[in-house]
């Protein structure tokens, strides 16, 4: 039982980091496969399909810094905080990824139509970056309170 | 995940079909959908051809029609059925107020509402008015010989319909269907257009040349 808590814990730890790496994977390919449909249809400004294509990335990076800040000695008594927290910010960074990068290919095709509205199209996106942002400053003062041996 | 760079490449279609010309070219349409695996690839090509076949259906006889519905309808994706269907109905409908015009029977050929429309031949709008609303204002427009507004009235509702579903796909294979109907609409009044436009063209030249506008040698 104290092994399987244990694991637990060892998840939590490395849960934002692979879970923030599935939705960045799920959304930059996502966001890429379109802003790579899109270069076939125009002919400049390739460099904002491309900027908007890299979006989802960042979910990945929250994902590293929760799990610097959840890396310690994993005991019975931490496991349990380590792998609410872990996993659900984890989660967190893999939908906002995944949904970012649906913004993003939407953003991407309604760029190449109606370039004047780039800003106004990538709002969504920045929208869905704002709750990966919640998650991971929360992720990070909850850490604070889960006990260090 | 493998419909985002198709969908991402096909140019955005105008908001109404009235162009002045499709926004993508038939050639380079089909060379993007070569993106598209054979299985996707089979029932876009189904639907090409019956898009194609529909257009020239006046020589086609009530046996060919029939079989050729049985046939699409068997195309298990759900949309390309209500795709056809929705086009043999609005042509099953024009056949009938055709045919009522011209004082004949109730059409015979394929499609769900030939049935109905037997049973209420007598009807104004074959008891399908709340269904499809835009037969009355079609049928004025037949009345009055003026083809070109009947014909424009079918292309909006169809053109409506497509517009609507289309809403709810944006990344998916039904996207495509989607698109391929609606560029048949827009290819279809400007194709009509450019018709018109010989015609009166023809017209404009007679008028202006006489007996010389037909070159004899």
């Amino acid at each position: 039982m104290d092994n399987f808590a244990l694991m637990l814990g060892w998840a939590g730890i490395y849960g934002p980091t692979a879970l923030g790496a599935i939705g960045s994977i799920m959304g930059c390919a996502r966001a890429g496969q379109a802003a790579c449909g899109a270069l076939l249809d125009v002919e400049s400004g390739y460099g904002r399909f491309i900027g908007l294509s890299a979006l989802p990335s960042s979910q990945i990076i929250y994902g590293i810094v929760v799990t610097f800040a959840l890396n310690r000695e994993v005991t019975t008594a931490t496991a349990p905080g380590l792998f609410g927290v872990g996993i659900l910010c984890g989660l967190a960074l893999l939908a906002s990824a995944a949904y970012q990068g649906l913004c993003c290919a939407s953003a991407i095709v309604t760029t190449k139509t109606k370039p004047e509205v780039f800003g106004l199209s990538a709002a969504p996106a920045a929208i869905v970056e704002g709750f990966a942002v919640f998650a991971f400053i929360f992720a990070l003062v909850i850490a604070g309170g889960i006990p260090t041996p | 995940m493998k419909y985002y760079t198709l969908v991402a490449s096909l140019p955005a279609l105008p908001a109404h079909f009235d162009v002045e010309r499709t926004p993508i070219t038939r050639p380079r349409l089909s060379q993007l959908l070569k993106q598209l695996t054979d299985k996707d690839a089979d029932t876009i090509h189904q639907l090409a051809s019956f898009f194609s076949w529909d257009r020239q259906l006046v020589s086609w006889s009530d046996d060919d029609i029939q079989h050729r519905y049985e046939e699409l309808m068997e195309n298990p994706d759900p949309l390309i059925r209500e795709i056809v269907n929705l086009r043999i109905n609005v042509r099953t409908i024009v056949a009938a107020i055709r045919r009522r015009h011209d004082n004949l029977g109730p059409p015979t050929a394929a499609g769900e509402l030939v049935a109905p429309i037997q049973r209420h031949w007598a009807e104004s709008t074959f008891g399908l008015g709340r269904r499809y609303r835009w037969i009355e204002s079609f049928t004025e427009q037949m009345d009055r010989g003026n083809i070109v507004a009947a014909d424009r009235i079918l292309l909006e509702f169809t053109w409506q319909t497509w517009s609507r579903l289309a809403a709810r796909y944006t990344f998916s294979f039904e996207a495509i269907p989607l698109y391929v109907a609606r560029w048949e609409i827009i290819d279809r009044w400007t194709s009509q257009d450019a018709a018109n436009g010989r015609v009166r063209f023809d017209q404009l030249t007679q008028e202006a040349l006489g007996d010389y506008a037909v070159l004899k040698f």
